[in-house]
């Protein structure tokens, strides 16, 4: 869309994060409580009001069109399930949504004594809930190159995945998070051979996914899996 | 439990998500000449007709203003025994979800001669926020209506 018919105008906000945020001087009194701008609810409710711009021309007809045409990925009423798509080392898994619980930063890890297994590497604590938390490169076999791929990327950013049932939670680290992906039954296929064989016991399916195989982690198995490493 | 909250006027609503299909940008809705007062027309999602309703008109007797925030939420509605038909609503301000215990939500205490789809009330620091039963939104007339002739169909 070009810039003369982008009905955008910056005219009617109050750009207070330049004024008195952090942006600006930094002397809204708010400041003290949130710390960030970004933080702020009066920043989320300015941007929450971009949404109240009129409709740019075209809208309309262009999203009428998009959704009255049919879905050809598949057929109607074919499952669709969706995963959460992290890295570890050169792997690309997929965790399954209904077991994923949160993503959160690293944090330093509290090694438990007299605990000398490889798998559970000791104790984060989220938001003031101690977790377990356990190396899924040792659970799974695989071997958690440093590697040095994505060069090419400006950013790439280290996470902690918290997984498990309802309510007993379990910590992961994982190189990087891409985010869920939704796919369609038949976009699954079989894992194979060559995949280790700790890690075979646990992929349930592979998806294709960027170009690459995403082996999907079957829930109840990878739970298992890791009560047992606890244990 | 997660709810999808809109506006009607300045006051906050919420719909059960569970009971969502999908949320839609504002399409262009065909006109459904002679429907009755509230059904904005109809809209082709994935080759297949919905009826769109306005809740604006409903609530408030004027049409839903065309913005970027106004969209329409595609409700899985039980329109008769045992069988589900889509439906869609035409809200203003559909930009935010929120996760609240369903125990939350009390009665308001005027339910007499409140339109039946007005559910409990539940409060947060900006008010209070209202439940919308999606199920009871259409009058018996109204959904007689819109689904007859879709029933009718083998």
């Amino acid at each position: 869309m070009s810039a003369d018919t982008d009905p955008m105008t910056t005219d009617d906000i109050a750009e207070c994060w330049r004024e008195i945020g952090v942006s600006g001087d930094r002397s809204c009194p708010e400041l003290d409580e949130h710390l960030h701008c970004r933080n702020c609810p009066t920043h989320a409710q300015i941007a929450r009001k971009l949404l109240d711009r009129p409709l740019p021309p075209g809208y309309r007809d262009e999203w009428t069109r998009h959704f009255a045409r049919p879905d050809e990925k598949g057929p109607e009423g074919e499952e669709v399930d969706s995963v959460l798509i992290f890295r570890i080392g050169e792997e690309w898994l997929g965790l399954p949504t209904g077991i994923c619980r949160e993503i959160a930063e690293p944090r330093p890890v509290h090694s438990l004594p007299h605990r000398r297994s490889e798998a559970v590497r000791g104790i984060v604590n989220v938001r003031g809930e101690l977790l377990i938390c356990v190396s899924l490169p040792a659970l799974l076999g695989i071997g958690a190159a440093a590697a040095t791929r994505g060069a090419e990327r400006i950013a790439i950013f280290p996470r902690l995945v918290v997984t498990g049932e309802e309510t007993r939670h379990v910590a992961f680290e994982v190189d990087e998070v891409h985010g869920l992906h939704a796919y369609r039954a038949h976009e699954r296929g079989a894992v194979p051979a060559t995949v280790g064989r700790a890690a075979a016991s646990v992929v349930e399916t592979m998806i294709p996914w960027n170009g690459r195989a995403v082996g999907c982690l079957d829930a109840k198995r990878l739970l298992d899996l890791i009560d047992r490493s606890i244990a | 439990m997660l709810f999808l909250m809109f506006q009607l006027g300045r006051d906050r609503y919420v719909l059960e998500t569970g009971q969502v299909e999908a949320v839609l940008p504002l399409l262009a809705t065909k006109q459904l000449p002679g429907a009755p007062a509230g059904v904005a027309g109809a809209i082709s999602y994935r080759g297949r007709p919905v009826p769109v309703i306005d809740l604006a008109v409903l609530a408030l007797g004027r049409p839903a203003e065309p913005r970027l925030s106004t969209r329409i939420i595609l409700l899985r509605y039980p329109s008769g025994p045992g069988r589900d038909d889509l439906l869609g609503l035409l809200v203003e301000q559909a930009v935010e979800t929120i996760a609240r215990d369903a125990a939350d939500f009390t009665t308001s205490g005027v339910e007499a001669g409140m339109p039946p789809y007005l559910g409990p009330v539940a409060s947060d620091e900006r008010g209070l926020i209202q439940w919308v039963r999606g199920e009871a939104l259409l009058t018996p007339e109204i959904r007689d209506i819109l689904f007859r002739q879709q029933a009718a169909e083998p």
